[in-house]
């Protein structure tokens, strides 16, 4: 195959070329005065630091592999409920998005003290995993072709037999697609856990006694280490992906039927919202309550509505909360936006010249293991401690899984679709213009619902690191001067935020593809 | 009972929002095949044939009017794997080879694969895949994934069979044995069998009563019967009874 | 060294997120007592390192869980949370929860007379008192910031003259020059400084009228009650291990390379520069952990200057009077 080896030389020509400039500026220090470390210096730093690594790198594989199995596992599940039973879906939406925009910062803490050992570390990674392989699993199941469901149908084939021979199968390429989003944020989350949990050994504790040492090296090895698990994990799932993608890929246009308008039940309709609604709120109170975290700490619904707006204090914790909110917020819209574009323009771009995207992935995954404190001094170097890191930061933590269904939208569109443009000599751009980018609306929109929780993520990570301003700061000063009430209502206004977020964007969404005669991704 | 496995549809309406539009797809349509009979369905494009087998695949409801299956509720009777179909585009699974294609439904039902291991060579030879087992349909051209198709509803030995156009993606040559086959095999089976099709001479030489139907709304205009002796040979074809039955269903198409 | 650790030992060691339960003496039926440390292991645990490996709590009939803090672990929480008998807190955010909240807590000693946090720049740059921080850069972790304006207050130092940011534990921003000062633990931070070829200048908060304790030595009232017996053994043989650890601050932590400190990434001469430095503002009159009466008076007073109203009942003296 000489287009395969030539394809691979560029590749490969892409990397090195990258990889000498690199060289060549951290030499020259000439990013932030040196704090970016060249190739050669992480190398020797890693050289150097060999010993130390063996038990640190076994400890993160065992909570981030634990977390991925355990955290997919219930995705998977999950997801199929999700997927065959509309009902479910809607009830357990806020509790998805709930889980999907809780930030680390605000749950760690709890974690660490309500359980021991390893468990923090597994849950954190198995929240990281979720999200993205249940929201993967729906999608792939509702994008499934109807001609194949009616096939099994009409030979009056049982729910449960449409899910085996034809639903679960067809949606594994996009459930390997989740899982590839989900090796990175599995090895992040048990890192994160390590890092701030107090135990001895994992890349995070090795993290935390390193970063006062001031040697870039070091950190940058730390995060060439976490970076090789996921992308070893990453590859899997990958090769395991394009040789079911190649046998899955359809054959004809699939024209599915937009479905007609779902009778509108008022009473019931309003019942499952508030169901979804409320369910967050339920499973946390009866956590606490199972748990037996003691009430000082443990704030449920009722102490946050007592904090917020009962107990003596309430005003100024409402005014500092209101505070926060103002300068959190606009730059969330903005950071979402940049991170979706960035995503976006990367996907089109794995279309039109693959090569240099493939060149691309290594550092698009270190954005995603490299925990952002280890960065932090560099990019405070580089971009200050104004809104454009903040816009940074919210970018790195956005695009990357809005980026995997983009791209992974692009590569499901149907050969006979893109045949009927090539037939007419249509170049790439056009076949994106004609074919690509509308057939994989559907996907821009999952893109965005999954960009939009993290973006408000990005935009607190950014606030607690580097500017020290908004949701982020006020979330880590509570947790400073056990502001229990503080945090929970942190933690709370987070998640309420992103599930708005979430909603609006939901019901653009319904109503562009229904205008197109799509069906949403899930 | 006579219409042990017959067709009945009665009275049947079905209409289809659209974003803006209503399409009324069938209007109060009535149509009994009998057991054991041949009907073939023709009619201008969208007049409401494949709406009309999905229909009585169970695959859809009717918005009014009833239809039964060999005497009972259409999914009924498809659960009970009375029932054979081939849609109008193959739908076979990307990831399922050939033989694995022909032997869904055989999973579907639950039934052993083993048992059945005898037909599905039979099957693949009868429609010229021989060799091509282990392909899977990405490696086929649109004729070979149809005549996959094609042997796939024949797999369950059905008592009921639904053809929606399946020979649409053949050659003349291919098309004609193929009508042949179907003749045998039919004979043979004595299979209820209701076959979708856009040309009227396989419509005349395979049914015992070709339907034709008229769009906006769909409708069911007049019923031809067709009283070749069987089994009918290719000579048939240029007969001068054949072309006089011919002229009638194109007649009978163009509205009069 | 052992090279071949086996699994077993490798789970005992990272065992229960490194609680390590220490060695009891056969013949002994020894108390189980439970210690949250408010960090990561380094030197400024180095006594209770030396307690452990000595068998000072052994010996004091405790069977001593020794529980490594982190930035997620609030010591505060644990205990409350049951999950720890005693811990180690910073006085302001300990106090501010009794008076606050109502928590249940009583600081029963003190490790650090003299709190190490200060405030460090380059010798290139020097901020030599508060007045110099005017018009300056300054990164606090944002925990401290209370404790940053008492001390700008006191020295009349207006603080929307200074430029304060987070600090997020890593001091290349400093040597870099991106802050001109940050708030750290200055028995540590200027190693690294020099590490990197630079001279550090620094100043206590202490000095300029911050005077508090840190690393106050925490219960719940709950556990002062009935584990009263336990807690006199903890810091009976902790001042043991202290006093021991001091007789030579370069001597203990080359000990505690591959046990304590296996792990951390940092430095045998860190921790010796850090033990060095932690010495004089450890060492006590009344030994290791008291509190004299002028000492918390000094502390409700600054305390007092960030509207924290610390009050003597906060803090409970019997328990040194019995060591
Ligand atoms: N799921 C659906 N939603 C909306 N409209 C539909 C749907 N299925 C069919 N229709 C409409 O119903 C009408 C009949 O469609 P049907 O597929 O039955 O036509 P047909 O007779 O099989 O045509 P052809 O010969 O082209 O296959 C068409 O106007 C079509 O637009
Ligand atoms: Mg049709």
């Amino acid at each position: 195959m000489a287009t395969e080896t030539a394809r691979r030389r560029n590749t490969l020509r892409n990397a090195a070329i990258f990889l000498v400039l690199w060289e060549v500026i951290g030499d020259l220090r000439l990013v932030a005065d040196g704090a970016l470390p060249s190739p050669s210096a992480i190398l020797i730093a890693l050289w150097r630091d060999l010993a130390d690594y063996p038990p640190h790198i076994l400890a993160t594989f065992e909570g981030a592999f634990a977390g991925f199995v355990i955290g997919n596992l219930v995705a998977v599940l999950a997801g199929i409920l999700f997927a065959v039973s509309p009902v479910a879906a809607r009830l357990g939406r806020g509790l998805n998005i709930a889980l999907f925009a809780l930030p680390p910062i605000a749950i760690s803490p709890i974690l660490v003290l309500t359980f021991s050992g390893m468990t923090p570390r597994i849950v954190l990674a198995a929240i990281g995993c979720y999200f993205v392989t249940m929201s993967a699993t729906i999608t792939g199941i509702s994008q499934t072709d109807r001609r194949m469901l009616d096939v099994v149908r009409a030979y009056g084939g049982s729910r449960w037999k449409e899910l085996r021979l034809v639903e679960i199968r067809a949606a594994l390429p996009a459930i390997l697609a989740g899982l590839r989003v989900a090796a990175p944020a599995a090895v992040l989350g048990s890192i994160l856990a390590e890092f701030g949990g107090g135990g001895r050994f994992g890349l995070g504790a090795y993290l935390i006694g390193s970063l006062g040492r001031a040697d870039p090296g070091r950190l940058w090895g730390i995060g060439l280490a976490a970076t090789g698990m996921a992308l070893i994990a990453y590859g899997i799932c990958a090769l395991i992906e394009a040789r079911i993608t190649h046998s899955t890929r359809a054959v004809n246009i699939a024209a599915t039927a937009p479905g007609e308008e779902r009778e509108t039940r008022p009473v019931t309709d309003t019942l499952i919202a508030l169901g979804s609604f409320a369910l967050p709120f339920a499973i946390w109170w009866l956590l606490l309550k199972l748990m037996g975290t003691p009430e000082m700490i443990a704030k449920t619904p009722a102490g946050v509505v007592d904090y917020l707006f009962l107990a003596p204090s309430a005003p100024g914790a409402q005014s500092r909360l209101l505070a926060a909110l103002a300068e959190t917020l606009p730059m969330t819209i903005i950071g979402m936006a940049a991170g979706l574009a960035f995503a976006f323009l990367l996907a089109l771009a794995s279309v039109v010249r693959p090569g240099i995207v493939r060149g691309f992935m290594p550092i698009a995954l270190v954005t995603q293991t490299m925990p952002l404190v280890a960065l932090t001094p560099l990019l405070v170097l580089m971009l200050g401690r104004g809104p454009s890191v903040i816009l940074w930061i919210t970018i790195s933590v956005t695009f990357f899984p809005a980026f995997v269904t983009l791209a992974q939208g692009l590569s499901m569109v149907t050969r006979g679709a893109l045949d009927v443009v090539k037939a007419y000599g249509a170049s790439p751009m056009t076949q994106l213009r004609l074919v690509s980018i509308p057939a994989s609306l559907p996907w821009l929109f999952t893109a965005t619902r999954l960009a939009v929780p993290r973006a408000l993520l990005g935009v607190m990570i950014a606030e607690w690191l580097a500017t020290g301003t908004g949701l982020g700061n006020l979330l880590n000063q509570s947790r400073g001067y056990l502001d229990y009430g503080m945090i929970w209502t942190v933690a709370v206004a987070s998640v309420l935020l992103a599930v708005i977020f979430y909603q609006i964007v939901l019901i653009i969404e319904r109503r562009v593809l229904r205008s197109y005669g799509m069906r949403p991704a899930d | 009972m006579s219409d042990s496995s017959g067709i009945r549809l009665e009275n049947v309406s079905r209409a289809f929002k659209g974003r803006d539009t209503i399409v009324q797809a069938l209007d109060n349509v009535s149509l009994d095949c009998p057991a054991g009979s041949f009907t073939a369905l023709i009619g201008p494009s969208g007049c409401g044939k494949s709406t009309m087998l999905r229909l009585a695949l169970g695959l859809d409801r009717p918005d009014s009017g009833t239809i039964t299956v060999s005497g009972r509720d259409p999914a009924e009777a498809a659960r009970a794997g009375l029932t054979g179909v081939a849609f109008q585009d193959a739908a076979l699974m990307p990831w399922r080879n050939v033989a694995d294609n022909i032997a869904l439904p055989l999973d579907v039902l639950g039934r052993k694969r083993a048992e059945h291991a005898g037909t599905i060579t039979d099957l693949i030879e009868l429609v010229g895949l021989t060799g091509f087992e282990k392909a899977l349909p990405g490696e086929l051209s649109g004729g070979m994934r149809q005549r996959v198709a094609i042997a796939r509803s024949l797999v369950t030995s059905p008592q009921v069979l639904f053809l929606d156009e399946p020979f649409g993606a053949l050659d003349q040559i291919l098309r004609r044995q193929m009508n042949l086959e179907l003749q045998r095999i039919w004979i043979k089976s004595r299979a209820t069998t209701l076959l979708v099709t856009h040309g009227i001479d396989e419509a005349v030489f395979l049914a015992d009563r070709v339907v034709v139907m008229q769009s906006r709304p769909g409708r069911i205009g007049r019923v031809v019967d067709i009283p070749l002796e069987r089994p009918r040979r290719p000579e048939i074809f240029t007969a001068p009874e054949f072309h006089a039955l011919q002229d009638e269903v194109a007649e009978a198409l163009d509205g009069h | 060294m052992n090279l071949s650790v086996n699994r077993r030992h490798f789970m005992g060691l990272m065992g229960a997120a490194a609680s390590m339960p220490l060695m009891e003496r056969a013949g002994f039926a020894a108390d189980p007592f439970t210690f949250q440390a408010s960090w990561i292991n380094d030197a400024e645990f180095a006594g209770y390192f030396l307690a452990a490996d000595k068998g000072y709590y052994a010996d004091e009939g405790l069977e001593l869980t020794y529980l490594s803090g982190g930035p997620d672990v609030i010591p505060e929480s644990t205990i409350i949370a049951g999950k720890a008998d005693l811990t180690l807190t910073t006085p302001d955010t300990t106090i501010k929860a009794i008076v606050d909240q109502g928590a249940p807590f009583k600081i029963i000693g003190a490790q650090y007379q003299k709190n190490p946090i200060g405030i460090v720049s380059l010798a290139k740059n020097p901020i030599n008192e508060p007045k110099d921080l005017i018009g300056k850069t300054l990164a606090v972790p944002p925990v401290n910031v209370i404790s940053v304006e008492a001390m700008l207050k006191i020295s009349g130092v207006d603080r929307n003259e200074v430029n304060i940011v987070p600090y997020a534990y890593d001091p290349t921003p400093l040597i870099k020059g991106e802050i001109d000062a940050s708030l750290d633990f200055t028995t540590n931070v200027p190693f690294t400084i020099e590490q990197a070829g630079e001279k550090a200048t620094s100043f206590l908060l202490y000095d300029y009228g911050y005077t508090t304790f840190n690393d106050t030595v925490v219960v719940t009232e709950e556990t002062l009650a009935s584990k009263r017996k336990e807690i006199v053994a903890f810091l009976k043989a902790s001042r043991m291990g202290w006093e021991e650890n001091f007789k030579d601050p370069a001597a203990s932590p080359p000990q505690f390379a591959d046990s304590w400190f296996k792990g951390t990434g940092r430095s045998v001469e860190n921790e010796i520069y850090f033990n060095t430095a932690q010495k004089p503002l450890m060492e006590a009159e009344g030994g290791i952990f008291a509190m004299s009466e002028e000492a918390i008076e000094a502390n409700i007073k600054a305390l007092a200057e960030v509207g924290i109203s610390a009050k003597r009942e906060h803090f409970d003296t019997t328990i040194l009077e019995e060591l």
